[in-house]
Parts: structure tokens; sequence; C-alpha cells
């Protein structure tokens, strides 16, 4: 046969691709067609959600009416105090993280503020804990040695009661180591004119008061009440017509008096002085100071020319400090919450 | 007399305390006066920002009660920024008179302690007497 010498061979096709092959091929393509249609399904149908974002529009409460979204890349963007601007999607998107950075960092600043006050708060405890807890602690044994000691004392109390009401428990503790104190510096002096030894007591008298933070207000405040001429005569001779109050006094003070010593070790002495100081200047200077203020308030030199020279000047000395500690106490205490508040807002 | 007298001073008290009252009060209202201010300020602050940022082309609108009118971008520009120095024009006059309201309150509380003072001296002298 020619078969072998001709140019062209005949070889059927099923000799190269076997049919099993082919049909796996075509099923292999049928099969990614099938995929490939379901993906263009799948992103027309996305299309057309796009396109069609509402298929009900609310119309009033209760009816819808068919409807669509048609330019879903048209934003009206609030800008805030009325104002509106057309926003593509993207540059929507851009406005409103720019707004959560500032909102964001408004918050962080808030929060820094916060902190701060809290960091104040904490410093302001500890101090209040330093010197009040201990005081407390003293007030609750002082009212039970009290009660008796306030019914001898009733002329007196009451007035310091209505007074101090408002704080009234720390402070009435202080008020009985001040008496003591009082008592002991009017004796001194009782003693002082009668020998006639002025400037000793006085110089004494004084470096007690300049010891402690007794100068710290005086120093502080330079608005003495009281004109220190006019005031010495007539706080001397009140003071005798005081001495014998206060000598009925005495007695309760002094058991008071212990008490307070209890407190000084524990307290360094700074907080006890001042307080109780608030109240003599209630107490002792009570009469002393209808005198004082009928001379309103004059310059703080002309007191202090008087330093050591004269034996009432020790005397005025701690009351008028003894009174601005009062003044600035109080006043500090019950302003001391609105003023912050208004700094906390002002921030 | 000093019967009197206390009942002078009472009344006297009284009255101050009352205006004091007013006084914080007053403080109050202006701090909340301030507090809207302030957000304002932010806020137009906030819009200023954005606009700046806005395209010379951008469509600026207003709204004006009910209606959105359309605005130029330059004229809202301007206008918020009037609105801003308008707020802290305001702001200023806000805090100087909260200042001068807080004054006033601190000099009412000193008289009003040299009154209580004044009573209880009153009152321990007629105690003693």
């Amino acid at each position: 046969m020619a078969g072998p010498r001709r140019k062209g061979t005949v070889t059927p096709l099923e000799s190269h691709f076997s049919p099993e092959e082919v049909q796996k091929a075509t099923k292999h393509i049928q099969d990614s067609i099938a995929v490939k249609n379901n993906e263009l399904h799948q992103l027309r149908a996305f299309v057309d959600d796009n396109s069609n974002l509402i298929s009900l529009v609310p119309f009033g409460k209760a009816a819808f009416f068919p409807g669509r979204l048609i330019h879903t890349n048209e934003f009206m963007v609030l800008l805030g105090e009325g104002y509106y601007a057309d926003r593509t999607s993207k540059q929507t998107v851009e406005i409103l993280q720019r707004r959560g950075k500032s909102l964001d960092s408004q918050v962080d600043s808030l929060q820094l503020m916060i902190n701060n006050l809290n960091s104040f708060i904490k410093v302001a405890d500890s101090e209040v804990e330093e010197g009040l807890v201990e005081i407390r602690e003293e007030y609750v044994e002082d009212e039970d040695n009290d009660h008796s000691d306030e019914e001898e004392s009733e002329s007196d109390l009451p007035v310091e009661d209505a007074t101090s009401s408002g704080k009234s428990t720390a402070k009435e503790m202080d008020y009985a180591a001040f008496l003591s104190m009082m008592d002991e510096l009017e004796k001194k002096e009782e003693l002082a004119e009668k020998n006639g030894d002025y400037s000793d007591e006085d110089e004494e008298t004084t470096d007690d008061f300049n010891d402690s933070p007794y100068q710290r207000p005086v120093v502080n405040n330079p608005k003495n009440p009281e004109g220190s001429n006019q005031a010495i005569p007539l706080n001397h001779q009140e003071n005798i017509a005081d001495q014998l109050n206060f000598e009925s006094l005495a007695v309760q003070s002094q058991v008071r008096g212990k008490i307070a010593q209890n407190v000084k070790p524990i307290d360094p002495s700074v907080k006890p002085p001042i307080l109780p100081r608030e109240k003599t200047s209630q107490a002792t200077s009570a009469s002393k100071i209808e005198a004082q203020h009928q001379t309103s308030q004059p310059s703080f030199d002309s007191r202090k020319a008087f330093t050591g020279s004269i034996v009432e000047h020790a005397e005025s000395l701690p009351k008028t400090s003894r009174e601005q500690s009062s003044n600035s106490q109080v006043s500090s205490s019950q302003p001391s919450k609105p003023v912050s508040r208004f700094k906390m807002q002002r921030k | 007399m000093s019967s009197s007298n206390i009942r002078d001073l009472q009344r006297e008290l009284e009255n101050k305390a009352n205006d004091l009252n007013k006084l914080q009060k007053d403080i109050a209202k202006n701090h909340q006066v301030r507090k809207k201010y302030t957000i304002q300020l932010g806020e137009n602050e906030l819009v200023l920002k954005e606009l700046d940022l806005l395209n010379e082309d951008a469509n600026v609108y207003k709204l004006i009660g009910p209606v959105l009118v359309k605005q130029d971008l330059a004229e809202a520009n301007a206008n918020v920024r009037k609105r801003i120095e308008y707020i802290s024009a305001e702001l200023k006059r806000l805090d100087a008179t909260v200042q001068d309201l807080e004054e006033k309150q601190n000099s009412k509380k000193e008289t009003i302690m040299k009154l209580q003072q004044k009573m209880q001296s009153l009152q321990a002298g007629k105690g003693k007497a």
C-alpha cells in the first residue's frame, strides 16, 4: 500500500484528543461559564440594589408608594449653623471624618481637664484629711463631755452655735481649745497688768502668736478692722468684764483644753490654732466687735505701729488675725464651690 | 433698744441675703448664656473650616426657616466669619459682666459677714447683760 509514501497522513482526531478528555474540557468550560454567569447576576443585582435604594417611600405615617433613589452619589451635607453643601459620597465621608476628628480632640481635651480637676480634688481631699478627720474624731469624744458643760455655759454657747451652725461640729471642738488658750492668755494679761509688767508679757504673747500661722492672716489681709487707737481702750475696758465671764467658763474650757491638747500632737498645731481663733473672734470679741465695727476698717499700718508697745496690742493682734481667719475661712469655704464651678465652665 | 437693733439688723441681713441670691441667679444665667455661645462658636468654627475646604463651584445652601436658600460660597464664608466675630465679642462682654457680678457677690458676702458678726456681738452683749 502507498500509505507510507504519501506526504500527508490522516490521523483521526480521536488519536490526539480522546473523547473523554474533550468532554471533560467542555464540561470544565461550561462550569466556569456558569460561575461567571452567577457573578454577573450578582453584579446586576447589586446595581439594581443601588439604583433602587428605596423600593417603598414612606408617605405620611401609614402609606408608602414605590420609588427609588436615582442620584445616589449626591449628598446634601449639613455643615452646621444651617449651612448645607452639595457633596459627593467621597467628599461627604471626608467631611464626616474631619468632624469626627475634631470632636475626638474636643473629648480628649475635656478628659484632660477632668483629670486635672480630679487630681486637684485629690490634693484638696488629702489636705482636708490631714487636718479635719482627726478633729472629727475628737469631736465625738467631746460631745459626751460637753453636754454637761454646755448647760453651764449656755449664755455664751447659743451665740456661737448660731454662727457656726453650718459647720458646727469641728468648730465647737476648736472653740474649746481656743477658749482654754484665751483663758491662759487673759490670765497672763491680768497678771501682767497687776505687776505693771506690760512689755514682757506683750512680747511673750506676740511671740506665741507669731510662731504659728498667726501671722499669715495678718500679712495676707491688709484690711484689719478696728482702729487701734480707739479700739484698744474699749477693748481693755471690756476685757475686764469679759474676763469675769471667761473665768466662769474656765472650768469648762480647761476640760476642753485637755482634749484639745490631745489634738495638737496629732495635728501639728496648724489647724487647731486657726479654727479656735475664729471662735474667739466670736466669743471674746463678741462685745468688742461692736467697737471694732464702729471704726470701719482703718489701714493695716496704723495697727502695725503698735506691735510690742502696748499690752492690749498683743491681744488685739491675734484677735484681728482670728477675725480675718474667720472671714477668710467662712468666705473661702462658701464661695470656693461656685468659683470653681465657674472656672470649669469657662474652660 | 438692743432688741429693736437686732431686729433691724435681721431685716437688713435678709435684704442682703436676697440681693445675694439674685446676684447668684444672675451669674448662673450668665453662665448658661455663655455656654450656649461657646457651643455656637465651636460649631461656627467647624463650618468655617469646611467652607474653606470646599471648591469654588460647590453649591452652598443656608437653611432659613423651612427653605434652603442657595448662597454664594464667598457670601457664606463672610457670613460665618462675621458670626464668629459677633460671638467672640459677645463672649467677651459676658465675661466682663460675670466678673462684675462676681465682684458684687463677694462684696455682698463680706457685708453679710459683717452684719452677722454685728448681730452676734449684739446678742452676746445681751446675753451677758
